[in-house]
């Protein structure tokens, strides 16, 4: 079989995984359009109060109910993904982006380099996630800013455990050493053969990592050491939400459901990605 | 036990760092340590003449440079005195064994909870892999690893407490206060680890040697529980001492869910009121704990690993 056979053959049918890949880019983009549509369409704003329909059960006129203070629900979910989606997208982005890096340079240097980086990632790794926000934001004071800290302070480690050890299995293979043979320098190998042999892998990862920072930002903000109550993040209105649990249940019932909802596709979609690399490989 | 040896030098800096990085977070944080101790002990008082502040910042070196802090800090820690409480001026041991029997009722109750349940489902799913029944299972892993613990706390309360009235919904005490709590993080330990025993099973059951004992004639019972268990046990093992660290983390977001005491909200009341040695014992003895059991658990799994012990 020449290289034009192969070509021909990969161009005819693309892989499962790339048919999947363009279905979740696809969904992403209309999941993102239909945010953006119901940013424009609802009449309410998150912190629209309107004292005559406090309370009020889902109607025609609020689908999703409203609070305490008359707030429609459905538009505070709305914002509230973008408060509870976003911020977790970005401290697992950092968390990713940051690790990848420390466990590259870790896996693919010298032996000391990689001692004393690995035993710095273990000691961050030994903090349980929640209980090191908790600590962080709860002794600098429960705000956004201070959750985004801490929780990036502990998004990183388990990027760099996993592109350490890829970097390593990766660097023995033979198309690593050949290119090192050639004199290729060892900034350019790490960029160009290792990095783009590892990505999969930690972009699985990495929609695990989302969909727990996505639970993380949300409990600790209904635990009251995250974002505080009149922002509309998911948890903050679960918070705000408690008090009405038994007169007016649909308080906490719908915030409770987007965060279900949102990690649980996040997950199956990693799942389904990991699967289909599984298979390929 | 060789394993376990090579593996101490590390371990040992490992619990450095921890203290290091524990000691840093206490030493960053805002607000006049000195002030903090005075309001402590005279909560009376609402204003403090600087020769007191003074006073009390020489009793605890607060003026002295990082290093020696530190050190200072470390020292004690190893012969292991922990300090007093700020707040209610008793060693902060004493504190920790109060509340640790709560937290560890509600881990060890759910975790046996959730392990049994999650064993028999996952054992029922791998005898027909791809019947409704493992779909069923799958599903509800995936449920109940999306499930926000503390929304699934607060069903239960509405649910079970409020409608029902069949278990009481907030506090500590009898048993009962524990049926809620521990059912909502048994859930999640289910979910957990459902999935993982599956998977394990699964690959344990499709192996060659598996095939070879069935040709032989063993009873298909046999094979599962001989064989098929003893292999997936290893590997399971490892990822039940990982997940340790979020069943932790879960009974703390438990504990707060249900205002129960425990170790949970003894973190979240002394890092608001400011009690820092309690604070920073607790987050030592969390970081620890996890090292340790991560250490056990490696060196049981190397001495039952046959291909690392020749």
């Amino acid at each position: 079989m020449t290289l034009a056979d192969i070509q021909s053959q990969s161009s005819q049918k693309p892989s499962p995984l790339l048919r999947f890949s363009r279905r979740v880019l696809m969904g992403t983009g209309f999941g993102a359009l239909a945010l953006c549509f119901g940013f424009w369409a609802t009449p309410y704003g998150p912190a629209e109060a309107d004292f005559l329909n406090r309370l009020s059960p889902p109607t025609a006129t609020h689908w999703f109910g409203t609070d305490h203070l008359g707030r429609d629900i459905g538009t505070r979910l709305l914002f509230g993904a973008f408060w509870s989606l976003g911020l977790s997208f970005v401290i697992s982005l950092a968390g990713l982006l940051v690790g990848t890096l420390i466990g590259l340079v870790a896996g693919a240097t010298g032996r000391l380099p990689d001692m004393v980086l690995m035993r710095i990632t273990d000691s961050f790794f030994a903090f349980p996630e929640l209980i090191a926000a908790v600590t962080f934001a709860g002794l600098f004071g429960p705000s956004t800013i201070n959750l985004v800290i801490a929780l990036s302070l502990v998004s990183w480690m388990k990027f760099t455990r996993l592109s350490r050890s890829l970097a390593k299995s990766i660097a023995e293979q033979d198309f690593v050493i050949q290119a090192r043979l050639n004199g290729l320098p060892a900034g350019l190998i790490l960029l160009r053969h290792i990095l783009p042999n590892v990505i999969p892998s930690l972009l699985v990862l990495w929609t695990s990592s989302w969909s727990r920072t996505i639970l993380a930002v949300s409990g600790l903000s209904f635990l009251g050491f995250g974002v505080q109550p009149p922002t509309a993040e998911w948890g903050a209105m679960l918070l705000d939400g408690k008090p009405y649990m038994q007169t007016a249940p649909h308080l906490m019932i719908f915030p409770g459901l987007a965060v279900l909802i949102s990690v649980l596709v996040i997950n199956l979609t990693g799942d389904r990605i990991r699967d289909l690399l599984a298979k390929t490989k | 036990m060789k394993h376990f040896l090579s593996r101490l030098p590390g371990l040992v800096m490992v619990l450095l760092g921890i203290s290091l990085i524990t000691f840093t977070l206490s030493y960053l944080a805002p607000g006049d340590r000195a002030t903090a101790i005075a309001h402590a002990r005279y909560p009376e008082e609402i204003a403090f003449p600087p020769e007191l502040l003074q006073a009390i910042r020489d009793e605890f070196h607060l003026d002295a440079p990082f290093a020696s802090q530190y050190l200072n800090w470390l020292g004690n820690v190893l012969r292991g005195d922990f300090g007093l409480s700020y707040s209610s001026q008793t060693p902060v041991w004493e504190i920790f064994t109060a509340n640790l029997g709560e937290t560890v009722t509600l881990a060890v109750s759910s975790l046996g909870l959730g392990l049994l349940v999650a064993f028999c489902l996952a054992s029922l799913a791998v005898r027909n892999p791809g019947s409704w029944l493992d779909r069923g299972a799958v599903l509800l892993s995936s449920i109940g690893a999306a499930m926000p613990s503390y929304w699934l706390g607060l069903l239960l309360i509405l649910g079970v407490a409020v409608h029902l009235g069949w278990a009481p919904s907030y506090g500590t005490g009898s048993l009962a206060h524990l049926v809620l709590p521990a059912l909502t993080l048994a859930f999640w330990v289910m979910a957990s680890q459902t999935r993982l025993l599956r998977s394990f099973m699964l690959e344990a059951g499709s192996q060659a040697f598996v095939e070879t004992l069935r040709l032989r004639g063993i009873p298909e019972r046999e094979i599962f529980v001989r064989h098929v268990l003893r292999h997936a046990m290893v590997p399971a093992l490892t990822m039940i001492g990982l997940d340790l660290a979020s069943l932790l983390e879960g009974a703390i977001i438990v504990e707060l869910t249900f205002a129960r005491s425990g170790l949970g909200s003894l973190l979240a009341g002394s890092v608001l009121s400011r009690d820092l040695p309690v604070v920073m014992f607790l987050v030592m003895f969390f970081a620890t704990a996890y090292v340790v059991i991560n250490s056990l658990v490696d060196a049981v799994q190397a001495a039952s690993d046959p291909a690392r012990n020749r």
